[in-house]
């Protein structure tokens, strides 16, 4: 965690006297570390966690009109009372996921920021306008200005971005026109003046460092479930088991572990894998494994660092240089090619490398814009 | 209206309602300026241009304060006080308060406004765009009219008639504008105009602030 400049809590995984601790240990050890609370209304009728135990949470979330000014006015006032006691650094603006993304959908959500972050303006805490947006609707690029437009009218200084899209878990972004049109949103957002950090990322972090992103938040299992309503309405699981996933940057892609054994046996393990530590930690249990002749020690925990450590490295490396998606793809592609060439299937069927070439052409298609 | 109170901003001394032959009229009562207006100065010298837009700029900096979009900043509604240097702002009668409900149907094709100075949201009555960047919109085509003698979006030879179209359309700043405003040291003015609002300056103070910036601003 010592790259990362900030974390954002969710108060579904965390009760109000957790994150209030968690807030004044992280400020005692790291000065300068920033703790945001993302109160998490996007979808209310799932499960909560320890959300409804929150003094701000509003117990008409399922009945009340949403679309009614005062409801989140008082929503707003209780939100603001909540954060001043707890001692954290900054707050997104409460939001949910609308059935149709439409004008007044975002004029709202911005009226609301900005109500939020009148609440602050004398205070040290800082107000991030959430802006939930629909990835479809970018494909045209005019249409991402018009939302830029309409969330730059925000009163807050910065924006937590998150790009909701229809994508299905553990698959990359494949439209190159969305892709652009998101590039053109956070481009125009931090050109306007406003600083961005696109929350939810997974791999994409590439797209969005090299469009100019302040910051970037990795979400949760990687991101490989993706920010759409159905991330909030899974089923409590009984069954299936998560499994450890491996982030190539040579590859620009997630490996399980059989084809990670054949990605490395091939040579297409890259530098930034061999400069991460986590990597060598993995690679040392397939390797004790394949000694002993025994089944690999559980490395799921591991992976978690392992994704986490290259996150921050990337977007470290990004955020001097934002051509070196570029270089990275490019590099990806290649290699993908000589996967290819050795005959070398990763065990997805839909874990191709076919997203490269989308996302090279969206680079380039928004570096003409 | 009533709530503002600044310098460069004419002052509202009543609002009147009456009904005249069964149509309810409301009357705008505003102070009396005697300087003339804009218009009546003809084209202006740049230092006359950086003064007059700066004071301008605080007036809309105020409004914007308030919530306040003014819709109609032209060269007419720009007058001058007794010493005929103080520019004021005038005539808030399309004057819209963001935080109540618009008046304009939807289905209108364009808001209030003057054409000839509207910004693009307001020609496409696009309402959801429309706040005090409209106003800066505004009053960049009225600077770089009384300055630079031109419409940023009217190429060399189109006739006037065709400025709703390019600015609705979004066409953007013809390049004799762009290369005029940069040899007038006027740059500003090219990010006043940009096509859509989260082109042009996001704050009133940093707009304030990068006007004051340029050569020769006091």
């Amino acid at each position: 965690m010592s790259a990362f400049a900030g974390a954002v809590f969710s108060p579904i995984n965390s009760t109000e006297e957790e994150v209030k601790e968690q807030a004044e240990t992280t400020s005692e050890s790291r000065p300068g570390f920033e703790t945001i609370l993302d109160p998490q209304l996007y979808v209310p009728a799932t499960e909560r966690g320890n959300l409804k135990d929150w003094a701000y949470y509003p117990k008409d979330v399922d009945t009340a009109d949403l679309t009614s000014p005062a409801w989140w006015t008082d929503l707003n006032e209780k939100l603001a009372g909540t954060v001043k006691a707890l001692g954290i650094n900054a707050l997104c603006s409460p939001v949910v996921i609308p059935k149709v993304f439409d004008d007044k959908y975002y004029n709202r959500t911005v009226q609301v920021g900005s109500e939020l972050a009148n609440h602050f303006e004398t205070e040290a805490t800082q107000v991030l306008q959430t802006a939930l947006v629909s990835l479809p609707e970018l494909a045209d690029v005019n249409r991402s200005l018009e939302i830029a437009s309409m969330i730059s009218a925000t009163k807050a200084e910065r924006i937590y971005l998150v790009l909701v899209g229809a994508t299905e878990p553990r698959r990359e972004l494949n439209q190159t026109d969305e892709i652009v049109g998101a590039m053109k949103l956070v481009d125009a957002l931090e050109s306007s003046g406003t600083r961005v950090l696109v929350g939810f990322c997974s791999s994409d972090v590439l797209l969005w460092k090299a469009a100019g992103a302040s910051a970037c938040a990795s979400g949760k299992f990687f991101n490989l479930r993706r920010f759409t309503r159905q991330r909030f309405e899974e089923p409590k699981s009984s069954g299936g088991q998560q499994l450890p996933y491996w982030f190539e940057e040579a590859l620009a892609a997630f490996l399980r572990q059989g084809d990670l054994i054949r990605a490395r046996k091939a040579g297409l393990l890259g530098e930034a894998s061999s400069r991460n530590p986590f990597c060598q930690e993995v690679l040392a249990i397939l390797d004790e494994a394949a000694k002993s002749r025994t089944a690999p020690a559980a490395w799921l925990g591991i992976s978690w660092r392992q994704f986490m450590y290259w996150f921050s490295d990337v977007e470290s490396r990004l955020s001097r240089d934002k051509s070196l998606t570029d270089a990275i793809l490019r590099a990806a592609d290649a290699n993908w090619a000589k996967l290819d060439a050795a005959k070398i299937l990763l065990e997805e069927r839909f874990n191709d490398g076919t997203w490269i070439r989308i996302w090279l052409n969206a680079i380039n298609d928004f570096s003409s814009l | 209206m009533l709530r503002c109170n600044h310098p460069n901003i004419a002052r509202l001394l009543s609002v009147d309602e009456y009904v005249y032959e069964g149509m309810h009229l409301v009357t705008l009562t505003e102070e009396f300026l005697e300087g003339g207006t804009l218009t009546g100065k003809g084209e202006i010298a740049k230092a006359q241009c950086l003064a007059i837009g700066s004071s301008l700029i605080e007036a809309i900096r105020h409004t914007a304060g308030l919530d306040l979009v003014h819709r109609d900043i032209k060269p007419d509604n720009i007058m001058f006080r007794k010493d005929g240097t103080t520019p004021v702002l005038t005539d808030f009668g399309v004057a819209r308060d963001l935080l109540e409900s618009s008046l304009t149907p939807t289905w209108a094709p364009r808001g209030p406004g003057t054409p000839f100075f509207s910004s693009p949201e307001q020609l496409n009555n696009q309402k959801h765009l429309t706040d005090w960047r409209s106003d800066q919109f505004a009053l960049g085509v009225v600077l770089s009219y009384v300055t630079l003698g031109i419409h940023p979006y009217l190429p060399d030879s189109a006739p006037q008639s065709h400025v709703i179209d390019l600015v609705a359309s979004r066409r953007g700043p013809t390049d004799r504008f762009i290369a005029n405003t940069k040899s007038a040291g006027l740059s500003v003015i090219e990010k006043m105009v940009a096509p859509w609002p989260v082109q042009r300056y996001r704050t009133p103070l940093q707009l304030a602030t990068a006007w004051n910036s340029q050569e020769g601003a006091i």
